[in-house]
């Protein structure tokens, strides 16, 4: 019921913006069934049962711009996407609430500037995204400053969101910094002495705190880089540090080199310390300390106007679990992409081997062709993955898994597409489904912008 | 809580209530923002009067500003004027007034930067100027900028900010906009220090159809089944593989997921504490629990990957660690890693420890 209340909130608040209109709305609605079958699993020696499902969605975003407005904010913006769901047949396992009526808002807030946008502020359900915010999602507020000399200050305060405004601390959030009270900033230097656009050095280092209940759940701090003095070269560098711990969470640097207009190569090392992620309220938080390091290289190559590849490769230096000893893994990647006129055809390849729960490696080959053509009035597009594991999960050491989908325009910003979806996976089983989808996008614009 | 909820969105409400279209005023009352223009540009600009001869500090101007226009008579008359003005004290007769410009520029300029080139005029962009009556400048054309800068590369490389104030306000060619290279991989790299640079063209609403693990509605392949091109997360037939790819960077899930996400789930489909072990659906190996002397014991896996732990244990005082680990019982297993201590007051002061120590 507190869930069925707080979603009629949110949709009376997007309905009270109806009123207030804007240089530029855009809108867009997705409104879709999907019935099928969902597995529950058994205790041992039970079997399986099979719940039938029939969520019925409505996915809407609204982003209305130029507002003008008693404050005379400039640039004035109200976004809102959210969500709301019925469960016509059984509850998915997804749904994140028993109830049958349910729902969300992904993302909601009024961003609006001052003195030249050298004052932003943006209220409502945001990100953190400079820094080492991690995307963390709160419901709070932030505040941008851009100062002289090319030094910029942001700070911030919220509530981390849970699931379907569920709790926000405590154990069943599913916020990975839970907690009830974020708080955190970032001081930014850029230098751009011109040449070329993008020319320039930022750098920056941020704090992100949470507490939960008074007690820190992650406070680290971070440095941030990225590093362009020739067109074809940008170096990035982040690192965070955990202050609770006293240790590294994170470091990372990556060489991206745009060798010609058709060639880019990517080169990169990563550190992690796991542990550092989990939330320092958790018990589990002091049971390890050890780090991972990835060596990583990427290759993305347009080979003609019609065809690009791309390849990735990465060595995993992974804990054995024993001393200080490591182990080797790897990762590979490859895609092949082609494109000409209304027709879209690719593939691609996966490889992972890494340490398992025991002594046994883990890992899988996968595969996977997608194609898509635009006819006239209608579109066909069709997916197919399969993957071989290592080890068997559930009995099974295959997945196979397909969607075909078919749309069609039906004018005034109006399509609407029908999507099958079958496999034979080892943790689904069998399974299928289908989807119907009417689809709705419109940009509306009151007056031309100058 | 509902309360508070509530009475923030009707206080957003009565906000929005008292916005209305920036652009959409009346002309009259448009006119009162941002008044006509009023001087005669098109005769000098015939007798080749040099621009600067009026607008001489626009040379040294760095950035564009509403309050300065960067136009006055010259001092003295000076021969471009003398040419047709024969009358001395013209100036007094003729008042000039320059008011501040109410609309916003929508791109950044540095005329300074620019003037000093060789080469480069007023006219090299300005072709036309405006006229008395005129409400806004004639428009330039971007062709003017794309002569020298090179757009299309700037383009690809989502550098934009440099001349755009803000993008939202074009149509955007998302279809045909690409970021070079493997942009999904290196965004997040560059997105820390230059989160204001995706911002001018990306509002949250986009970041979100990945990162919003918490609130969305489902994973983006599930939504949108006929994008079969774009490189979504988790596409496919994740679930029967997520726990490898979570072993091979553990910490990439807790960047979107806390372990309650992954235990909703792993409880539903009695992976947790209800399965004995040995059945089909359990995934500890053989000797797991107490046999420390095997390559499989628990104590090993936990040390190389606790995020594993985490997503069905994570449960506080009730974790099933604590019955073995807590101070105090016969024989008890000290859990922290080797030469582990309490560093930080932070950790000593969490609640957490007082499960096990007692």
């Amino acid at each position: 019921m507190r869930t069925t209340s707080r979603l009629f909130a949110a949709l009376l608040g997007l309905a009270a913006a109806a009123p207030a209109r804007a240089a530029v709305v855009e809108a867009s609605s997705n409104t879709m069934v999907i019935a099928g079958q969902q597995l529950r699993g058994a205790l041992a020696g039970e079997t399986p049962g099979l719940d039938t499902i029939a969520p019925i969605y409505e996915i809407l975003s609204v982003r209305a711009r130029d507002l003008s407005n008693p404050l005379r904010l400039e640039g004035l913006e109200v976004v809102f996407s959210g969500w709301a769901s019925y469960d016509l047949g059984d509850v998915r396992w997804s749904s994140g609430t028993p109830d049958r009526f349910t729902g969300d808002v992904t993302t909601g807030y009024l961003r609006g500037s001052f003195y030249r946008r050298r004052v932003t502020v943006r209220v409502g359900r945001e990100y953190v995204v400079a820094g080492n915010g991690r995307m963390l999602q709160i419901d709070g507020g932030d505040l941008a400053l851009r100062l002289p000399a090319g030094f910029s200050v942001t700070a911030f305060t919220g509530l981390p969101v849970s699931q379907r405004f569920g709790t926000r601390a405590g154990v069943r959030t599913w916020n990975p910094a839970g907690g009830d009270r974020a708080w955190g900033g970032r001081v930014g230097w850029s230098l751009a002495p011109g040449g070329f656009p993008g020319r320039g050095l930022d750098v920056g280092a941020s704090l992100l705190a949470v507490t939960d209940d008074g007690t820190t759940a992650r406070k680290d701090l971070g440095f941030d880089a990225r590093f362009q003095v020739w067109r074809p070269w940008t170096l990035t560098a982040n690192a965070t540090y955990s202050l609770a711990a006293e240790r590294w969470a994170e470091l990372r640097a990556d060489v991206l080199w745009n060798a010609t207009p058709k060639l880019f190569v990517n080169l990169g090392a990563k550190r992690t310390a796991p542990d550092l992620f989990l939330s320092q309220t958790s018990i589990l938080s002091v049971f390890a300390d050890a780090n991972r390091t990835d060596w990583t290289a990427g290759l993305r190559y347009q080979a003609s106007h019609s065809t690009s590849v791309g390849v990735d490769y990465a060595v995993l230096v992974e804990p054995s679990g024993e001393g200080s000893k490591t182990e080797l893994g790897h990762q590979a990647a490859g895609r092949v992409e082609w494109e000409r006129g209304r027709t879209r055809l690719g593939g691609e390849l996966s490889y992972l081997k890494v340490g398992g729960l025991g002594t046994e490696e883990n890992g899988y080959v996968g595969a996977r062709v997608f194609g898509r053509h635009d006819y006239t009035r209608v579109f066909l597009s069709a997916d197919l993955a399969t993957y071989f594991l290592k080890q068997e999960v559930n009995g099974e050491k295959t997945s196979v898994s397909g969607t075909l989908a078919a749309g069609t325009p039906l004018g005034r910003g109006w399509s609407a597409v029908l999507a099958g979806h079958a496999g034979v996976t080892p943790l689904l089983s069998q399974q299928f489904d289908l989807m119907a989808k009417l689809v709705y996008n419109q940009t509306y614009r009151t007056a031309e912008v100058k | 809580m509902d309360r508070h909820l509530l009475a923030a969105v009707a206080l957003a409400a009565a906000c929005l209530s008292a916005c209305t279209t920036k652009d959409a005023r009346p002309a009259a009352e448009a006119a009162k923002v941002d008044p006509a223009f009023v001087f005669t540009h098109a005769p000098h600009l015939e007798n080749d009067v040099d621009c600067l001869a009026c607008h001489a500090s626009v040379v040294s101007s760095t950035a564009l500003s509403p309050t300065v226009r960067h136009a006055a008579f010259p001092a003295k008359n000076v021969d471009a004027c003398n040419g047709c003005h024969d009358d001395k004290d013209f100036k007094a007769k003729v008042k000039l007034a320059v008011p501040a410009r109410a609309r916003e520029f929508s791109v950044r300029m540095n005329h300074a930067a620019h003037l000093t080139q060789k080469g480069v005029t007023c006219k090299s962009c300005h072709l036309k100027a405006p006229e008395p009556g005129d409400q806004e400048p004639p428009k330039l054309e971007m062709a003017a900028c794309t002569a020298c800068h090179k757009h299309q590369a700037d383009y690809a490389a989502g550098a934009c900010l440099p001349c755009h104030v803000d993008l939202k306000r074009y149509e955007k060619p998302v279809a045909t906009f690409r970021h070079a290279g493997d942009f999904l991989k290196t965004h997040g790299s560059l997105a820390k220090p230059s989160a204001a640079s995706c911002a001018a063209c990306h509002d949250q609403t986009f970041c979100a159809e990945c990162h919003s693990a918490t609130t969305v509605a489902g994973k983006p392949s599930l939504i949108f089944p006929e994008e079969v091109q774009r490189d979504t997360i988790h596409r496919g037939d994740f679930i029967s593989r997520h726990q490898i790819e979570a072993g091979g960077d553990p910490a990439s899930c807790l960047r979107c997921h806390g372990p309650k996400f992954c235990d909703s789930c792993h409880t539903q489909q009695n992976l947790t504490g209800r399965t004995t072990l040995s059945a089909p659906r359990d995934p500890h190996p053989a000797g797991w629990a107490n046999n420390p002397t095997g390559g499989d014991f628990h104590g090993f896996a936990a040390r190389k990957n606790i995020v594993a732990c985490a997503a069905c244990h994570d449960n506080g005082a009730d974790s099933t660690c604590v019955g073995c680990h807590q101070a105090g019982v016969a024989n008890p297993k000290n859990p922290h890693p080797s030469g582990w201590k309490k560093k930080s007051s932070d950790i000593v002061k969490n609640p957490m420890c007082g499960a096990c120590h007692r």
